[in-house]
């Protein structure tokens, strides 16, 4: 075993423990200087005390942060595995997807012209309120910033109405300009909103 | 009765003579160079920041109790300040209020929660962002004028040559002699009051939702003016050349479009808003 080796099968048994590892080890000083620092390091980390991990508030608001730049997402609740939950029958699946598909082709040659007609409203941003969550944004007014909590829930209440209305009007009128800038001002209305009660949660 | 009245007047002693021990002050300097930058935040407090006569960033603070620290620092040509609320603070016992001298040309920003937001006489640019701040900017030039507030009431006065953008989710806006490349203003239900002339090529965006927009402006403007009440109503008191075409229905009573003055240096104006009214006001007066 050479020092590469070595290194990647550190990836495997981390404490150069191994026949093979040890026999290295005892002919390279740098790789058992590795080794020693790495031992150190897996020592030291597990006497960290709780107390010096940053507050749950900390990840909290990163998160809240993330979720509000669309850079994560809720994660699904896990669920078994599709081969284990279906067994021999998951042959079935691809069968029916096909199904689907000619089903599809058939009805889309059938709706065409309707669907044209349809397609102006596509180019709307589809996004609703509900996408922001406003009982976190709330939650952290209340932590934070409690005596402001009526003038938030009353001004979240207000951009709200004008998000419904703009969007009223933009499925209405696909083409109104001025209703999709409307639109828009209120999504940015309700974005600033939210930066306002993120900035007095961070440190 | 007397024995009352003295037990009032030990009383109010003690609360004067408490409070005054509470509150303290404090001042700092920082030397800078041209085009300093400054920042103060101050969750609870007002803010007030003027022109020093120097090269000099003078700070004073009023700390209203024992639970908020003023947190300094300097780093080259920035100046940082920022109240820092200790265990057990809230909007009263957490209140620091600054005055703050700055260079006329520093840029600074300023962010407070409750407190007034104040600028003056400055020509860097401002930033300035509150939830329920009273936000006053006045006789600014050649900057760039950035205000976000929730329901703070917001105005401007005399900002010239400015890049102006104002976010105001339900407090008022009232611009007075503001004028410039780009002014800017979108509110949800605030309204927007626009008194001055529109200046000189420029472009002036006054949106609201629900809230009403008024702006009142001389005779003698020239604007390329387009008005729009998606749900309300418009009214017009100065005539404009219609115009041939336009991007939106002008439905008689929901939207006006046309041009008055002289073209060559005409600002373009927009007004909408989602349900509010609209009002193109003359002033009168004389150039």
């Amino acid at each position: 075993m050479n020092c590469v080796e070595l290194q990647q099968s550190l990836a495997e048994v981390e404490d150069g423990s191994s026949l093979e590892q040890r026999a290295h080890l005892r002919a390279c000083p740098a790789c058992s200087a590795l080794v020693n620092e790495l031992n150190l390091i897996v020592a030291a980390a597990g006497e960290l005390q709780a107390a010096e991990e940053p507050s749950p508030r900390v990840w909290n608001s990163i998160e809240f942060a993330l979720r509000q730049e669309g850079l994560i997402r809720p994660q699904r609740p896990l669920v078994p595995s599709f081969s284990a939950r279906w067994g021999a029958a998951r042959w079935l699946v691809p069968m029916a997807a096909m199904l689907l598909l000619a089903l599809g082709i058939y009805v889309r040659r059938e709706s065409l012209p309707n669907q044209m007609a349809q397609q102006a409203s596509v180019a709307v941003p589809a996004a609703n309120s509900s996408d922001l969550n406003d009982a976190d944004l709330m939650q952290e007014v209340v932590d934070n910033e409690p005596a402001m909590k009526t003038q938030y829930a009353e001004n979240l209440r207000q951009v709200n109405e004008s998000i419904r209305d703009a969007q009223g009007v933009v499925d209405e009128s696909p083409n109104d300009e001025d209703a999709r800038r409307s639109l828009m001002d209120a999504y940015q209305q309700k974005s600033m909103l939210f930066q306002m009660a993120m900035d007095r949660s961070l440190p | 009765m007397a024995n009352k009245r003295a037990a009032k007047l030990v009383a109010i002693g003690v609360i004067v003579a408490g409070t005054l021990v509470a509150e303290s002050r404090k001042e700092y300097h920082f030397a800078v160079g041209p085009r300093a930058g400054v920042s103060v935040m101050n969750p609870y407090g007002s803010i007030w920041v003027k022109p020093s006569l120097n090269n000099t960033v003078v700070v004073n603070a009023v700390l209203h109790s024992d639970k908020v620290e003023v947190d300094n620092s300097q780093n080259g040509n920035r100046v940082d300040i920022q109240s820092h609320l200790l265990a057990g603070a809230d909007s009263d016992s957490g209140r620091v209020d600054y005055e703050v001298l700055v260079p006329a040309d520093a840029s600074i920003t300023l962010h407070s929660s409750t407190g007034s937001l104040r600028a003056e006489k400055l020509h860097g640019d401002v930033s300035l962002e509150g939830a329920g701040a009273e936000v006053d900017v006045r006789d600014v030039s050649d900057a760039h004028v950035h205000v976000k507030t929730m329901n703070g009431p917001v105005n401007l006065d005399n900002i010239q040559n400015g890049h102006v953008e104002v976010d105001s989710l339900s407090g008022e806006v009232t611009m007075r002699g503001v004028n410039g490349p780009l002014v800017q203003v979108v509110s949800t239900s605030g309204k927007i009051n626009y008194i001055g002339d529109f200046g000189n090529s420029g472009e002036y965006r006054l949106t609201s939702h629900s809230g009403d927009i008024e702006a009142t402006i001389p005779e003698w403007t020239s604007a390329d003016v387009s008005a729009r009440s998606v749900r309300g109503e418009v009214h017009d008191d100065i005539p404009l050349q219609p115009k041939n075409h336009t991007w939106f229905p002008v439905d008689k009573g929901r939207a006006f479009a046309g041009t008055m003055g002289r073209v060559a240096v005409s600002s373009t104006v927009v007004l909408r808003t989602f349900s509010g009214k609209i009002h193109l006001r003359k002033r009168s007066e004389n150039k």
